[in-house]
């Protein structure tokens, strides 16, 4: 029996069951670009707390570079060449298809403890109001060019929630998306027409009822509005059709079916965040492989995430906004499990990579076309105040950017040639076949210096 | 006929579409399209005026003309509406081109428009529906009077709801109530885009465009309905599982009657659940006594992570005790840990014994390893502080009182335990196991109850109908909907059924529609009047965004809504209501500013709002750094929040409205309306002023303050309590905080300024006085000299009317300049009627940089070339005036040139963060400047007298106060609002009609809303024709 009295609990936002594969308008209609008919994927993993540059530089730099980087002048270096720093080397193996990007900006974007929607939509968003949300989020926009069944799907670990809950990303001006905030929840969610196919006839049943009702309504009706009633028959046909093209893919579903072990059962309020972040990884890496998105945005934690399991804290529970202060548990140094912390986040990356690479596509691997983009939500700091934001790019080599294998710092705020979170999503979006001139709202500064920051990236696009 | 040719005379498009239709249908019974060919007509007239440009040795645009025969159909058709677009509008020849006679214009239309017919590919009818078209009838015919005779009408149609509709449609739906603030007092509002508790995504957003945004031209689309779908399934969830409960069963009962079993079984199942949770042990050990124990599984401690020592100068901060305190609630153990020591018995217990008690408990109940672990943690890491919490929370923290549940639960509750438990058993197995137990049980009991009955499904289905579509369902569809909800329940079970029930009505077209349909006899022009309860809500919606009200839906019940009188009677009830008040901006309330309301009809202000656009101020992204002063984002709201108000008031006096709207020279500055509060709040600070400028209060000690104690504890001076002389804030002490107030209190009288601005007396946190105090730097008003006006709207040097209100100023500007083609572009067409074609796609609209040159010389040298000469002249003389303000619409009569290398002097630009508590600053840069040139050229108002020179903003707004043509092309804009279409020449009448009740009402916007609304266009509907 469902447990009316628990709704509020278990569904902060009084989010209930979503559709078999819900979407936004703005994505139903998406028609994609025209390719080579292998889809380009894209992974944004958020990070709270900032990543500060200093952690992201090369350890091994050259007394030269490393006057540059720290003095924060423009620089590029082969990571071949270098040895990466202690929290990346997970990454060891995937050097060639890396990018440390430094010197983006993302002052346009809410800073300080969280940027909520902003990080990814470069604009304001005033403590997470819904009217702030000024445009369509930069996985949005992507997800447009790469239809898909679900279109977008947004995975979260944010506060510790559980269930389906208000996401981060916003599919068009004013609306916010949800997120599976666990990973039950999203395997159930994802793969809802394997694992419960009761929900797809109910669905069904009340389309056919809309349909034939709203079918009777065309006769002896006229004109536009007879037109009308036709696209409103169309559209209910269309669902049930997006409905008929999942179930179809049931077989490819249920073929990459994952497992969780049983602690993650009813959001997993036992697991260590280790094995949330598996598990949740298996999930993403599922779906991917399944067909049913190529666009995913994870927030892998925030300020308000609990933390446990992880090396050296292994019987705590620690939070991460002290954490950001200094302020440490169980005899470890702050700094110490901010780092382990990171490395959980890139043992994720680096599953995400082998998984993928693992996976035949095309004349190449599932990797071949995807990018994953590992980058801090509120700038460099735990009080980030967006005059950097580090971008970790892991990038299949079919991604239509020249980046890989880098460290790239550009120049800093306020200067000829420096560029923001904006340009660099408008070089994803030029570089896949949206031809947006300036993707975000503009730097100030660069405006009040009457500085060019509009449009893409050139040099990173191939 | 005689309207055909009415048609054929204004609107050739429209009468092409008549037309059109006529010639598919005779030749869809004769077969297939004959090969094209280009009429010797067409062919004379395209080569007379077109190929000169178009033809094989010229393509100019990438046109030719010459081999129309040879394209293929759909690049034919792709080209024939481009063609068709550009003589329709005449924008094609060009100007200095030879031009075409009327005839010959109409007959190379009407030859394109009939293969465009042929093939049901002409988008001109759809292009002209469009609101950025509206201009395009022709503004002196409409008022001529020529058509006057003509009868008005609007198509039956249906008109997809609003963003606005939306929300007040779940709102009222899911009996959800806000509350606002305005000065003191606390109102429930109606409106806003919040439903508590859920996370609806609006599909029905209006574009972003100053002007009229809502029009009924759009469809329900595939993408309506995906986001539909979604909000249906949460909104019966938060139905079904919240808001019934919530409730208690006034709220739709059939669904509580529906889930009387499974409710009362829940509850039970509930109370008996919570009673083991907490007292299982102990109702354990009085069944099993001394082996209970025994029963228990063996007892293993957790083992917890060894503390290493820090390594040599490595240092460590412990996280505090309110971290550990949330810590500790998030692994659900606080409530027990501090409730066990508030026992006396056990907070006596050394630190071992107590943790020792702790974590047996867990064990015993079965909580996860992990979970204890983390929890012992706590407890080895923070005990001593908890113990020092709970004596100072004492009274926060509720003991456990044992209470049994009714015996015959303690019966059915001990018999479950004797039957399940086995030894080794953790209690919670033991409680997981009755539970099931139980659910099974009652499940039976549900079984053999039997599906509900169709009497109650039936009283769901009329409740449903009645909740979210407004009405009862008619018998066929109780009948169909019945059928429906036995299915849906035989296949879902109860509740989902329910669910699902709701969700369909949610989906109905009904619930996305409006619905304006005509009723009853056809008039001898083959129109019905609306009936009465589309009527009900077509008024609603005209000047609210909610269902209609008691009084209107009850006049629509009771036949009285027939006539024109009714509409009148109805409207005009509606327009003086003042009982209920409406959220004026959403996005306001989001930004959780508070004053953001009103008590007229909402609609009535938003058509300002939206017609004049100076609500994008607040989507400028602009810099503090800029503006000289912090919290921009707080005086953004303030200064649309008082725009809103000015509006308010003119709309309140509702005399000569259009005419004040453009030439008042008084404006609220930080006031909230209430002149008696702002009047007193002023008296306050001039008494504090009085009491202390004669004393050397700047070098008081703090004990000086005592000598003014009681004075001190009348006026409440912000943090100064002379009983509490040591008490500190983050921003200082008392004594430094006083002297902080009495700077900001001096600078704001000591040159003579008969009143106080009320802002806070220094810059704190929390609740201020009103937000938004730097709303006076817009103004040009100086905050260490503002002589506050505390009766307002007043008047304020430099301003006249809201097209010199810096909301609007900076509605149409850029981040970091002005905008004088935009500014231009919004007088052109929302007052002066006129036309100006999109931006040519070839066009790079940037203005170039020029570090010696003002942007009005800089935006001459590209705008002014011949080729953009040709549209820029209608926008850009206009624009120019306006360069008397700046980008944050303050006044100037100098230009700052704000590059790098004209800077005079340098500020921080972390600004007042380095001065925090400090209201006076201004932290802009100095730059070089160059005089400001507002000289422009008015052209269009049709009135020579008007016409001619500008010598600025206060001298077009002058102008536009007293041009016919202004007050017309409002007009206009308010029958599209209203009507939710563009305007046609049969609406002559209804335009003539309201200019008349503007005119004879002494400039009374009611009186052109009641003339609209009870005009032939609103009134009558004609069925759509095919």
């Amino acid at each position: 029996m469902t447990n009316r009295r628990n709704f509020l609990k278990t569904s902060a936002l009084g989010a209930g069951a979503i559709a078999l594969a819900p979407s936004f308008n703005q994505l139903f209609a998406a028609q994609g670009v025209v390719g080579s008919g292998v889809p380009k994927r894209f992974i944004f993993i958020r990070k709270s707390s900032g990543i500060r540059p200093s952690e992201i530089a090369l350890p091994d730099f050259s007394n030269k570079d490393k006057a540059l980087d720290e003095k924060k002048q423009p620089l590029e270096v082969d990571l071949d060449k270098h040895e990466l720093p202690k929290w990346l080397r997970g990454l060891d193996a995937h050097k060639e298809h890396m990018t440390i990007l430094q010197g983006l900006s993302a002052k346009m974007s809410e800073n300080v403890h969280y940027s909520f929607s902003s990080v990814m939509g470069c604009f304001k968003s005033n403590r997470n109001t819904l009217s702030a949300i000024k445009r369509a989020t930069i996985d949005f926009e992507l997800a447009k060019l790469f239809p898909s069944a679900f279109g977008h799907v947004e995975l979260s670990f944010a506060g510790g929630r559980t269930g389906i809950v208000s996401g981060y990303s916003a599919p068009s001006p004013q609306t916010r998306n949800y997120c599976y905030a666990d990973p039950d929840t999203a395997r159930s969610e994802l793969f809802k027409s394997v694992l419960n196919p009761e929900a797809v006839n109910s669905d069904n049943d009340m389309l056919s009822f809309l349909q034939g009702k709203e079918g009777l309504k065309t006769s002896g009706i006229k004109g536009h509005e007879k037109r009308r009633q036709e696209v409103q028959i169309k559209s209910i046909n269309a669902i049930r059709e997006r409905n008929k093209k999942l179930i179809a893919l049931s077989g490819s579903l249920a073929k990459h079916l994952p497992e969780l072990a049983p602690v993650h059962a009813n959001g997993g309020a036992n697991a260590s965040t280790p094995e949330k972040q598996a598990a949740m990884t298996d999930v993403l890496i599922s779906a991917l492989k399944a067909g049913l998105t190529n666009v995913v945005t994870y927030t892998i934690d925030d300020l308000g995430t609990p933390v446990t399991g992880l090396p050296g804290n292994e019987t705590d529970r620690v939070g991460i906004h002290p954490l950001g202060h200094d302020e440490a548990f169980g005899g470890v140094p702050a700094w110490k499990t901010r780092e382990q912390i990171r490395i959980s986040h890139v043992n994720q990356i680096n599953t995400i990579v082998e998984q993928l690479k693992q996976t035949p596509e095309g004349n190449g691997t599932m990797f071949d076309n995807t990018m994953i983009m590992y980058f801090p939500e509120n700038g460099e700091t735990h009080h980030g105040i967006g005059l950097e934001s580090p971008f970790l790019i892991m990038s299949g080599s079919n991604c239509n950017l020249d980046i890989a294998g880098r460290y790239i710092r550009l120049p800093v705020l306020g200067t000829e040639g420096h560029k923001t979170l904006g340009n660099l999503y408008t070089t994803l979006l030029n570089a896949h076949g949206n031809p947006i001139e300036h993707y975000g709202d503009l730097d100030l500064e660069m405006a009040r210096k009457k500085l060019d920051q509009m449009g893409s990236i050139k040099q990173f696009i191939t | 006929m005689r309207r055909s040719q009415l048609i054929a005379t204004v609107c050739t498009a429209l009468l092409n579409y008549c037309t059109i239709e006529c010639v598919v249908a005779s030749e869809e019974k004769t077969a297939a399209h004959p090969a094209f060919q280009v009429s010797q007509e067409a062919e004379t007239i395209l080569d007379r005026y077109c190929y000169h440009c178009h033809d094989e040795d010229e393509q100019k645009g990438d046109i030719r003309l010459d081999n129309l025969s040879d394209l293929e159909i759909p690049k034919r058709l792709d080209l024939f509406n481009r063609m068709q677009e550009q003589l329709y509008f005449q924008h094609m020849p060009p100007k200095k081109k030879k031009q075409p006679s009327e005839a010959d214009r109409k007959a190379l239309l009407a030859f394109i428009s009939t293969d465009l017919g042929k093939h049901q590919a002409s988008t001109l009818e759809g292009t002209l529906q469009k609101p950025e078209f509206g201009n395009y009838v022709d503004h002196k015919k409409l008022f001529s009077g020529e058509y006057k005779d003509e009868p008005g009408y609007t198509y039956d149609r249906r008109w997809l709801i609003s963003e606005y509709i939306f929300n007040a449609k779940f709102q009222r739906m899911l009996e959800n109530t806000t509350q606002i603030k305005r000065g003191k007092k606390r109102f429930p509002v109606v409106g806003g885009s919040k439903v508590q508790n859920l996370n609806l995504a609006n599909p029905f957003l209006l574009p972003t465009v100053s002007g009229v945004r809502y029009y009924a031209n759009e469809d329900l689309t595939g993408g309506h309905l995906s986001s539909m779908l979604t909000n249906a399934q949460k909104t019966s969830a938060y139905i079904t599982n919240y808001l019934v409960e919530r409730k208690k069963g006034k709220y739709l009962p059939a669904v509580s009657q529906i889930m009387a079993l499974d409710d009362q079984h829940h509850t039970t199942l509930a109370s008996r659940r919570e009673f083991l949770e907490n007292f299982i042990a102990r109702l354990s050990d009085e069944i099993y006594g001394d082996k209970n124990i025994i029963l228990l599984p063996t007892y293993k401690p957790v083992t917890l992570k060894e503390v290493k020592k820090l390594e040599k100068g490595e240092k460590y901060k412990k996280a505090p005790i309110h971290v550990a305190q949330n810590m500790l609630k998030g692994l659900e153990a606080d409530t027990m840990v501090f409730r066990l020591l508030m026992d006396p018995f056990q907070s006596k217990k050394s630190d071992a014994e107590f943790r020792d008690l702790c974590e047996r408990t867990w064990f015993y109940f079965g909580d996860h390893e992990r979970k204890i672990q983390g929890r012992m943690t706590l407890l080895r890491d923070y005990l001593s502080e908890f113990r020092e919490h709970v004596e100072k929370a004492r009274r926060k923290i509720k003991p456990l009182i044992y209470k049994p549940l009714a015996d015959s639960e303690m019966v059915a509750i001990e018999s479950a335990i004797r039957k399940h438990r086995n030894k080794g058993d953790y209690y919670a197995e033991i409680i997981e196991k009755c539970m099931t137990d139980w659910e099974q049980e009652f499940e039976q009991d549900r079984i053999a109850a039997g599906p509900p009955s169709d009497q109650l499904l039936s009283g769901l289905v009329s409740q449903l109908s009645v909740q979210i579509l407004e009405r009862p369902p008619t018998t066929t569809e109780a009948d169909e909907y019945l059928t429906l909800s036995k299915s849906y329940v035989s296949k879902l079970g109860k509740l989902k059924a329910i669910q699902k029930l709701i969700q369909t009505f949610i989906l109905a077209s009904e619930f996305s529609y409006r619905q304006e349909f005509g009723a009853g006899e056809a008039d001898e022009h083959g129109r019905r009047m609306l009936s009465p309860r589309d009527a009900s809500y077509a008024i609603a919606y005209a000047l609210t965004d909610q269902s209609p009200d008691a009084e209107l839906a009850s006049a629509a019940a009771s036949g009285k809504l027939n006539t024109r009188e009714d509409y009148q009677r109805e409207v005009l009830r509606m327009l003086k209501k003042r009982d209920q008040h409406y959220l004026i901006d959403p996005i306001l309330a989001d930004k959780n500013y508070q004053d953001n309301s009103t008590n007229a009809t909402i609609r009535k202000l938003r058509f300002f709002r939206e017609f004049f656009g100076y609500p994008a101020a607040l989507t400028v992204f602009k810099d503090e750094k800029r503006f000289g002063g912090d919290r921009l984002g707080n005086a953004t709201s303030r200064l649309l929040n008082e725009a809103d108000r000015l509006v308010e008031h003119i709309l309140e006096n509702d005399t000569n409205v259009f005419e004040e709207l453009l030439t008042t020279e008084k404006f609220y500055v930080y006031h909230d309306g209430d002149n008696e509060r702002m009047q007193a709040a002023s008296d306050r600070i001039k008494s504090i002023y009085e009491h202390f400028k004669d004393t050397d209060w700047k070098n008081f000690k703090k004990e000086d303050l005592l000598d003014h104690k009681e004075f001190l504890k009348k006026v409440k001076m912000r943090s100064v309590d002379p009983d509490k002389l040591d008490a500190r804030n983050r921003q200082g002490d008392t004594i430094k905080l006083f002297k902080m107030s009495m700077t900001t209190i001096t600078a704001r009288l000591d040159k003579g300024q008969k009143e106080a601005a009320p802002y806070d007396l220094y810059r704190g946190y929390g609740n201020d006085f009103m937000s938004g105090y730097n709303v006076s730097k817009f103004f040009n008003l100086p905050m260490d000299n503002w002589d506050y006006k505390t009766i307002q709207p007043a008047k304020v040097a430099n301003r006249k009317g809201l097209l010199t209100h810096p909301a609007w100023l900076i509605a149409f500007a850029q981040n970091t300049e002005t905008d004088p083609v935009l500014r231009g572009k919004w007088v052109r067409e929302k007052l002066l009627a006129g036309t100006i074609p999109n931006i040519p796609i070839t066009v790079d609209a940037v203005i170039p940089e020029d570090h010696t040159k003002t942007l009005r010389d800089r935006l001459a040298v590209k705008t002014e070339a011949k080729y953009c000469w040709k549209c820029h002249e209608g926008m850009n003389p206009l624009g120019y005036v306006f360069e008397s303000y700046d980008d944050f619409g303050r006044f100037r009569t100098e230009e700052s040139l704000e590059y790098p290398d004209n800077l005079i002097t340098k500020t921080s630009d972390k600004g007042p963060a380095l001065d925090r508590g400090k209201l006076l600053v201004d932290v802009r840069d100095i730059y070089k400047t160059s005089p400001v040139d507002s000289k422009g050229f008015l052209k269009g108002t049709g009135d020579d007298s008007l016409d001619g020179e500008l010598k600025d903003a206060i001298d077009l707004a002058e102008r536009l106060g007293k041009s016919r043509r202004v007050r017309q092309s409002i007009i206009r804009h308010a029958f599209r609002y209203f009507m939710g279409r563009n305007e046609f020449l049969s609406d002559s009448k209804t335009l003539i009609d309201a200019e008349l009740a503007y005119s004879q009402s002494g400039g009374s916007f009611d009186a052109v809303i009641v003339s609209l609304l009870t005009s032939d266009s609103f009134i009558y509907r004609k069925p759509i024709e095919n």
